[in-house]
C-alpha cells in the first residue's frame, strides 16, 4: 500500500503504526551512525593533519634553538614563601572567590590539580565563580 | 441613563459573565504554570510568556480574534473586515505557523551549542537516537486511540504529529504539526513547551526507577579536547548528510548548523551574537506568547486535547527510558564507563534535560561532572529529533 494514500487516510492498523515506527527508529539509528562514523573520520583526518603540521613546526623551530636550550634553566619555577619553595600539595598567593565558599574552592582546586596532573605549586588560580543553576 | 444602568452595562460587557468555566479553568492552569516558572524556578525563560499568554487569552480572548480567518480553525470571516481588526496576538503568531519562529530558534540554539562534547564523543549520537523512542511509541498509542469508546481517533497525519512531541524540541514540534495537522498546533505546541519546562519534575523519577544507585555513582572520564577545525566541519557535515537523507528537514537542520557554523567559524562574532542573544530573546517572548495564546479555554478544553497532553507525557516518558535503557546497555559494553544519567540528555531539550542529568549525578556523587557529557546526547537529540521528524514528513506530508 502507498504511504502517501495510506497517511491521507483518516486511520490505521496498530500492525502498519507498529511497521512505521520500528522503521523510523531504524532510520534514526542509521542516520545518526553514519554520522557518527564520519565524525570519527573527520575527527582522525583533521588529528593526522594538525600532527603532521606541529612535527614540521617542531622541526623547523628545533633547529635554531638547540644551542640556546642547552643554556636556559632546566626546571620550572617553584613560588618561594618565608624564604622556601612551596611544596607540591600547596598553593600561594590571592584568589577571588565570588559566591563560593574556602572549603568548595580547596575542592576544586584539588580535582583540577589531580586531573591535570600538574601539582598544586605550579597552578596559578585567579578567581573561582559560582555559576546560576 | 441611570446610574443602576450604567453598572448593569458595565457588568454585562466585563469579562466576569462572558467568560466560560472553561476559561477559569485555563486561568487556574495559568497561575500554576506562572507558580512553577517564578517560584520553582522551572526554566522561565519558557514557561512564563507561555503562562502568560496563556492568561491573557483566557481573561481577553477577543487577543487572539481572527475575524479572516488567518490561522483559525472554526468560525467563520467577519464581514468588511481588515487584517488589522486581527487580534495583537493571533498576529504574533503567524510567526508560529508559518514557521518563521521555529527556524528562528534553531539558529539561535546552534548559535548557543558547542558541539564539542559529542565530537569528542561521537557515541553520544546513539544515545541521541534511543531517546527518540518517544516519538514511536507515542505515534502507535496515538493510533490505537480510536479503541477508546466513543471516540474517532486520529489521523495519520494527527498521529505523527502528536508523537514528535516525544522529541522533547519545541520548534521540531511546530514545524512538523504546522505541515501535518495545523488544526492542532495549538495543544501540541503547549504541550511540547510546557513539558520541556517540566523536564526537572518529569525526567528524575524515570531516571531513577531504571538506574541503580551504583550506576549512578559512576564518573566518567574527562572528554578530549576537540578542535576548531573539527567544530568548523562538522556543521557542514550534518547539513549536507541530513538534508540529502531527508530534504523536508533542511529549513530546520539548515538553521542550526548556519547558526552553529556563525559560532564556530570565528569571523562572524557580531552574528553570532545577535543570533545567541538579541534575536532569540526576541523570538523566545514572541514564540512563547503566542503558543499560550492558543490555549483558549473553550477551544482548548476539550477531550482530544487532554489525550494529546496525556499521550505527550507518556511519549517524554518513554524518550527519557530510551536514552537511559541505551545509556545503561553502552554502560555494560565499555565496562562501567558510561554514567546511563546521561542517557536521559537524548530527548532534545537543550540545556534542560542535560543539566537534570548534572543535578541527579552530584545528588549521588558530589565530585561526579555529568553536564559536559550529557551536552554529547543533548545536542545529538537536536538533530535525532529533527531526523524523525523529517522521516514523518516524508511519509505523511
Amino acid at each position: 500500500m502507498d504511504l502517501s494514500v495510506l497517511a491521507a487516510e483518516s486511520g490505521m492498523s496498530a500492525g502498519e503504526a507498529f511497521s512505521i515506527s520500528s522503521t523510523g527508529m531504524i532510520v534514526v539509528l542509521i542516520v545518526l551512525i553514519v554520522l557518527a562514523v564520519l565524525v570519527l573520520l573527520i575527527s582522525k583526518g583533521v588529528r593526522a593533519a594538525q600532527g603532521k603540521g606541529k612535527q614540521t613546526e617542531e622541526a623547523v623551530a628545533a633547529a635554531p634553538s638547540a644551542s640556546a636550550a642547552q643554556s636556559a634553566a632546566p626546571a620550572p619555577a617553584v613560588p618561594v614563601v618565608n624564604g622556601a619553595p612551596l611544596p607540591e600539595n600547596q598553593s600561594a598567593g590571592q584568589l577571588e572567590l565570588y559566591d563560593c565558599d574556602e572549603k568548595s574552592a580547596a575542592v576544586i582546586m584539588a580535582i583540577i590539580s589531580n586531573e591535570s596532573g600538574i601539582p598544586l605549586n605550579h597552578l596559578e588560580f585567579k578567581s573561582i565563580k559560582a555559576i546560576e543553576e | 441613563m441611570s446610574v443602576f444602568h450604567a453598572l448593569s452595562e458595565l457588568l454585562q460587557k466585563s469579562g466576569f459573565l462572558s467568560l466560560g468555566w472553561q476559561n477559569w479553568v485555563m486561568i487556574a492552569v495559568s497561575f500554576v504554570l506562572l507558580y512553577l516558572a517564578i517560584v520553582k524556578k522551572f526554566e522561565p525563560l519558557l514557561l512564563l510568556p507561555i503562562a502568560f499568554g496563556m492568561l491573557l487569552v483566557n481573561v481577553y480572548p477577543d487577543i487572539m480574534a481572527d475575524p479572516l480567518m488567518l490561522s483559525s480553525y472554526e468560525g467563520e470571516v467577519v464581514e468588511g473586515a481588515h487584517w488589522y481588526d486581527t487580534g495583537v496576538l493571533r498576529l504574533i503568531y503567524s510567526g508560529v505557523k508559518s514557521s518563521i519562529f521555529p527556524c528562528l530558534i534553531f539558529l539561535a540554539v546552534g548559535a548557543m551549542t558547542d558541539f564539542g562534547p559529542l565530537l569528542a564523543n561521537p557515541s553520544s549520537l546513539l544515545l541521541g537516537a534511543a531517546a527518540q523512542l518517544g516519538i514511536y511509541v507515542a505515534f502507535i498509542i496515538a493510533v490505537c486511540s480510536d479503541m477508546i469508546p466513543g471516540f474517532e481517533g486520529f489521523t495519520a497525519r494527527e498521529a505523527a504529529s502528536i508523537a514528535i512531541i516525544g522529541g522533547a524540541d519545541g520548534p521540531t514540534a511546530i514545524y512538523l504539526t504546522s505541515k501535518l495537522a495545523p488544526h492542532l498546533l495549538g495543544p501540541i505546541a503547549v504541550a511540547a513547551y510546557s513539558y520541556m519546562a517540566l523536564i526537572p519534575l518529569i525526567q528524575p523519577p524515570i531516571m531513577r526507577l531504571l538506574t541503580t544507585k551504583k550506576e549512578r555513582e559512576i564518573k566518567m572520564e574527562q572528554l578530549r579536547k576537540v578542535s576548531k577545525a573539527e567544530k568548523i566541519i562538522f556543521p557542514i557535515v550534518v547539513t549536507v548528510l541530513c538534508i540529502l537523507f531527508l530534504p523536508s528537514v533542511a529549513p530546520l537542520l539548515g538553521m542550526l548548523m548556519l547558526g552553529n557554523l556563525l559560532r564556530e567559524s570565528g569571523v562572524t562574532d557580531r552574528l553570532s551574537d545577535t543570533a545567541q542573544n538579541s534575536l532569540c530573546n526576541i523570538v523566545t517572548i514572541l514564540l512563547g506568547v503566542s503558543v499560550g495564546a492558543t490555549a483558549e479555554g473553550k477551544t482548548f478544553l476539550d477531550f482530544k486535547t487532554l489525550l494529546i497532553i496525556a499521550i505527550g507525557l507518556l511519549a517524554f516518558a518513554f524518550s527519557t527510558a530510551g536514552g537511559v535503557l541505551f545509556a545503561k546497555l553502552l554502560n555494560l559494553v565499555t565496562r562501567g564507563k558510561i554514567n546511563p544519567l546521561i542517557g536521559s540528555a537524548g530527548v532534545s531539550a537543550v540545556p534542560m534535560a542535560a543539566r537534570v542529568s548534572q543535578v541527579e549525578g552530584r545528588k549521588y556523587n558530589a565530585t561526579n561532572f555529568l553536564l559536559m557529557h550529557a551536552m554529547g546526547p543533548n545536542v545529538a537529540g537536536v538533530i535525532g529529533s529533527a531526523v524523525a521528524a523529517g522521516y514523518l514528513l516524508m511519509l505523511f506530508e
